[in-house]
Order: structure tokens, then sequence, then C-alpha cells
């Protein structure tokens, strides 16, 4: 009961968000400045998608690694399950796993030296 | 001889495990050229319902420290900032990943009628931010962090009852 009470109110603060969100997107929608198509990376090459309705010029060529690929559901670029663990797709976990640890380990140092000198500014009794 | 953690309550356990899962699931989700699209959206979709947990298993934290807010040296307020800050960088990198589903939501037969250029770019900045938060959530938090993990690898044996 005790457990429904509080999923409730987590419930409830996680609505008030998303409202304001909803809210954000439309009073604001422009607000981001989007493009309108998507830019994701797979296997190394960034894959820039094109809105259903948009038209490259005739003969016109994206630069070397870009991929254009058409809006809609047999566009959607997938790797297969064996694919995850080609070095070029690791390479992108890899880096996330990095940025974290990195910012992990600098507020762990910045928090042991604050404690630190708070220990050493205390008058010793 | 059966072998158990030294001291560890089951909901630190719990706490431990259960963090520790959403952590690696949220770095395999942020790494979309890891996973590519499909897993991406139904790992993030996972998360979503995850963190709705992770954050009602810590309601008690929230209210008390909400509470403590007031007090002119309370403690945990950058904590409290922090995770609130990630509260809602975390739900509208959610909201906006659903709302730009190709693959999980129509296969689940949803539709959504959103276009336009705010959800693509709005999903993009919050995982950017969510990226620098979570970790800061986490070394926040590393002295409980590694307290437990210490008495998780410090096993002893459970020694039997006299017969």
């Amino acid at each position: 009961m005790r457990f429904l009470r509080q999923l409730a109110a987590a419930a409830a603060v996680v609505t008030a968000v998303v409202l304001i969100g909803l809210a954000w997107g439309h009073v604001a929608p422009g607000s981001l400045g989007g493009s309108g198509g998507r830019q994701f990376t797979v296997r190394g090459r960034v894959v820039k998608g094109l809105p259903a309705s948009a038209q490259p010029p005739p003969g016109a060529k994206p630069p070397p690694g870009i991929e254009l690929t058409r809006g809609g559901p047999s566009s959607i670029p997938s790797l297969q399950l064996g694919d995850l663990l080609q070095p070029v797709n690791l390479a992108v976990l890899w880096k996330t796993a990095w940025i974290e640890a990195a910012v992990i380990a600098a507020v762990v140092l910045v928090d042991a030296g604050f404690r630190k000198r708070r220990r050493a500014s205390r008058p010793s009794r | 001889m059966p072998i158990v953690s030294a001291s560890v309550p089951a909901r630190t356990r719990l706490d431990f495990w259960f963090d520790a899962v959403i952590l690696v699931g949220y770095t395999v989700a942020y790494s979309y050229g890891f996973t590519g699209v499909v897993i991406h959206e139904w790992l993030g979709i996972a998360l979503g319902i995850a963190l709705l947990l992770h954050l009602t298993l810590h309601w008690d934290w929230v209210v008390r420290t909400t509470i403590r807010l007031l007090r002119p040296r309370g403690p945990d307020k950058l904590i409290w900032l922090v995770n609130l800050a990630l509260l809602f960088f975390m739900t509208l990198c959610v909201l906006s990943g659903i709302l730009i589903s190709r693959v999980a939501l129509p296969e689940l037969g949803i539709r959504l009628p959103v276009e336009g250029p705010f959800w693509d770019p709005l999903h993009t900045l919050t995982a950017e931010v969510t990226l620098g938060l979570v970790p800061v959530h986490v070394a926040l938090r590393w002295r409980w962090i590694a307290g437990v993990a210490r008495r998780l690898v410090a096993r002893r044996p459970l020694s039997r009852r006299p017969q």
C-alpha cells in the first residue's frame, strides 16, 4: 500500500514534467531550432534522415561519410545483434562509458577535496 | 559452505543492484551508434519505467530532503538540485524519445501525430544534458556506493548452526 502511494506520488511528479514538456512543445515549437530531419550514427557513419516529402536536387551527393535516407519505417537502419560487437560500434559504447567515468572521477575528487578541507578547518577538540 | 554478503540489508542490495542496472542500461541506451534504433527505443522505454520505480523507491528521501531544504544548512542541497535537474531532463528525454519513436510505438500499434522541429532536437539536447548529469548523480553518492560495494565484496562464510 505504501509502495503504491509512493508510486502514485512519483508518477504525479513525472506527469507534471511531461505536461511542462508538452506545453513547451506547444507554445514554442521552434525554440530549439531543429531542422526536422533526424541525425544519428550507425556503424560509424552519420546518417541524415530526410523528411518524406523532401527531394534532393538531381545528381546531388552527400558529403563523404554521410548517407541520406528517406523518412519512413523502411529506411530505419537496424543493427543485427552480432553487429553490436563490431569494433566501430563498440567504440561508441566505450566513448559513453569514458565520458561517464571521467565525470564521476572528477566529481569524486572534488568532493573528497572539499570534505578534506572542511575536516581540516574544523577546530580540533 | 554457503557464502552470504556481510551485513547488507536486502533493501540496500536491491537499491545497489537496481541502480547499477539502470546505469548500465542508460550507458547502453545513450550509445545509439552501438545499439541501433530498435534496441535504443525499447531500452529507452524500459529505462523510463525503471526510472519511475527508482524515484518511487527513493521517494522517502525526496520528501525528507525537500522538507530539510528550508533549513539554512540543510544537507544534500546540491544533490537535491542535481536530482531535480536529472528528473526534469531525463523525463523530457524519455518523453521526446517516445514521441519520435519510429520502431517501438508503431510496433505496439501506436502512431502519434507528432511532427515539427521540436521533439528531435529536444531529445538530442536532453540526452546530452543527462550524459553530464547522470555521472554527477552517481558520483555525489560515491561514499554510499563504495561502502555498499565494500560490504558486498567482503563476503563471510555463513557459520553453521549448532546442531
